[in-house]
């Protein structure tokens, strides 16, 4: 620095006049998309792995429609949500990993330092993260419609997809963000996303749940993400089924309540004065 | 009380384990003033400045800033104070604009008003050349500045910096000095200040405290402390530690405050420059020649070895008359 002096307005008002809750969501979704976007190469892998597996699937069980009962319609509309899905749980961790990097570089504690809303803290995170979601989903179906998809229920269809794999992904980020206050540390949260992958596999991944039987028939039915896939399949080969997808609505709110629980938890911990 | 002083009363933190970090501080920083706080690793500092910043909780005692309670009023308290904290924390991803419009605005400011005001702070800081990049491509001494910059950007009454110089060369610790002392002379900021540079402390503060063990041991403007301390120090070097370990055994009857601090043996006395004479004789008498010799005034260095037995300044070891043990001082 060198000696310039530029004087300070000592006259203007005090911008210190409180903010709603919303509007500190807002700023912080901004800032938060700001610097997601600015590490696209965190980003992209998620949706070409999903658009990956989605040709792999069409291109060795294009023809399965013919032959699998309770498909219901074009195998590809039954293995999209799979696709979809898939993103969602890899797309969940992306609030954790915007939240532990503020973590690990102090820029957390110094929003504590100011009047921020705690509670601004983890939902501008996650609904950043979700915004994200819902492009990268939307970009998976719209490569399912490059290979040939055609949904029965339209346009309305696909948002309803793709509301569906958002709902899913905030639920699961509700622990990756847990994990992330919790921990504090980038490689804990990675872990902990890498923890729902399982889940993809207790669930009717490949068939409809009609043909699980014994424990994996059970696990299935105790997995949201059963009830998820079940009515994107029905939305996009079936047609409207009211019922599917109030049920798979419910179970996102479900996981969302508990894993929400958890991160409200988590984040009194870490802005906890003691 | 105004709304732009700090009062601590018997402020005290103890931990689980009975570990008592700050005990039975007291202490007040009037309007406009700038208050340094000294102290070695682990006195008590940090543990001070970050009830007085709202991140921990006393355990009893009582702190008032800009006239807001700490505990009960953190959030008018974070209203009107600003603080950049030791560790810089500052999102590399984004701009310095861009951490300056979000913060400006996080405290209520329009967007043409934070962006005008980001603009205004960018400058005074000197990084106006700097906005469109990363802040991970700064420098140490551009991230403090910034660091600074976004602590003032709500106009604070009350500023804490947390040794707001450390890591910084020499130039941008000057420039550092000097904006702190414009910041607190045309704005009126009150300032408080905790650096383990004491050439910071006497340089900036209108009053300095050392804490030691969690307690004030000293409290004075540094001209008062300095004076308090009464005595010169004739300083002698010698060729080795161990010429110097004899020298002190030979002229510890000269003084009631000797200190040996490797090769240099520090004789404090008043009147210092007319006892050279018999300091060398006293030496020659007994074959030792020192292969320097000077005179030096009180420091606040010098306040501060007396008030805690240390050095604050990088690892060295002292030994002082009344201690007679070599210790490892690590720099705070």
């Amino acid at each position: 620095m060198t000696t310039k002096t530029i004087e300070l307005t000592v006259s203007r008002p005090m911008m210190n006049k409180p903010l709603s809750l919303p509007v500190h969501i807002y700023l912080l979704v901004v800032r938060s998309l700001t610097t997601i976007l600015r590490t696209p190469e965190a980003l992209l892998p998620p949706v070409a792995i999903s658009i990956f597996f989605l040709v792999i699937y069409q291109s060795t069980l294009g023809k399965a429609a013919a032959f699998i009962p309770g498909i219901g319609g074009s195998y590809l509309g039954f293995i999209l949500p799979l696709s979809i899905v898939s993103g969602s749980l890899s797309g969940s961790g992306i609030a954790a990993q915007n939240l532990v990097r503020d973590i690990e570089c102090g820029y957390f504690d110094k929003l504590l330092l100011t009047p921020v809303r705690r509670a601004a803290l983890l939902l501008a995170p996650i609904l950043a993260g979700a915004i994200i979601l819902g492009v990268q989903a939307t970009i998976v179906v719209s490569a399912g419609l490059l290979l040939g998809l055609k949904p029965v229920t339209g346009f309305l269809g696909l948002l309803t997809v793709i509301g569906l794999g958002v709902l899913l992904g905030i639920g699961f980020s509700g622990f990756t963000v847990s994990a992330a206050l919790g921990s504090g540390n980038a490689a804990a949260t990675q872990g902990a996303s890498f923890l729902f992958f399982p889940l993809t596999f207790l669930a009717p991944t490949f068939v409809p749940l009609s043909l699980l039987s014994g424990w994996l028939e059970v696990a299935a039915k105790l997995n949201p993400i059963t009830y998820v896939l079940e009515a994107m399949r029905a939305v996009l080969n079936n047609g409207w089924d009211t019922q599917a997808i109030g049920t798979s609505i419910l179970a996102c709110l479900a996981l969302a309540v508990a894993m929400y629980a958890l991160a409200a938890f988590a984040l009194s911990v870490r802005t906890r004065r003691s | 009380m105004s709304d732009r002083e700090i009062v601590v009363e018997n402020l005290v933190k103890s931990y689980p384990g009975k570990v008592t970090a700050v005990d039975g501080v007291n202490f007040r920083v009037d309007e406009g003033k700038i208050f340094g706080f000294l102290g070695p690793n682990g006195a008590g500092k940090s543990t001070t400045i970050k009830i007085m910043t709202t991140l921990a909780l006393p355990t009893s005692g009582r702190v008032l800033v800009g006239g807001f309670d700490v505990v009960i009023q953190a959030a008018e308290v974070r209203r009107v104070a600003g603080v950049a904290l030791q560790e810089v924390g500052i999102d590399p991803l984004m701009k310095s604009m861009e951490l300056l419009v979000l913060q400006g605005r996080i405290f209520g400011a329009s967007k043409a008003e934070a962006t005008a005001r980001a603009k205004e702070l960018l400058g005074l800081v000197q990084l106006s050349d700097a906005v469109d990049r990363r802040v991970g491509t700064y420098s140490g001494g551009m991230r403090r500045r910034l660091d600074l910059a976004m602590a003032l950007v709500h106009q604070p009454k009350v500023l804490f910096l947390d040794e707001p110089t450390t890591g910084l060369d020499p130039v941008s610790r000057r420039d550092v000095w000097r904006e702190v002392r414009r910041l607190n002379r045309d704005l009126g900021i009150t300032i408080f200040l905790t650096t383990q540079y004491l050439e910071e402390a006497d340089e900036l503060a209108d009053t300095v405290a050392i804490i030691v063990a969690g307690k004030i041991v000293t409290e004075g403007t540094p001209a008062k402390l300095k004076a308090a301390m009464g005595e010169e120090s004739i300083n002698l070097v010698f060729d080795t530690p161990e010429l110097a370990d004899k020298g002190q055994s030979i002229l510890e009857n000269m003084s009631d405050r000797i200190q040996l601090d490797r090769d240099t043996v520090r004789l404090y006395l008043r009147k210092a420059a007319g006892a050279i004479p018999a300091v060398i004789s006293q030496l020659q008498k007994e074959g030792l020649t020192p292969i320097s010799l000077t005179l030096t005034q009180p420091t606040l260095d010098d306040v501060f070895l007396q008030a805690t037995g240390q050095r604050l300044i990088a690892s060295e070891a002292t030994k002082t008359k009344s201690s007679r043990s070599r210790q490892r001082v690590e720099a705070n």
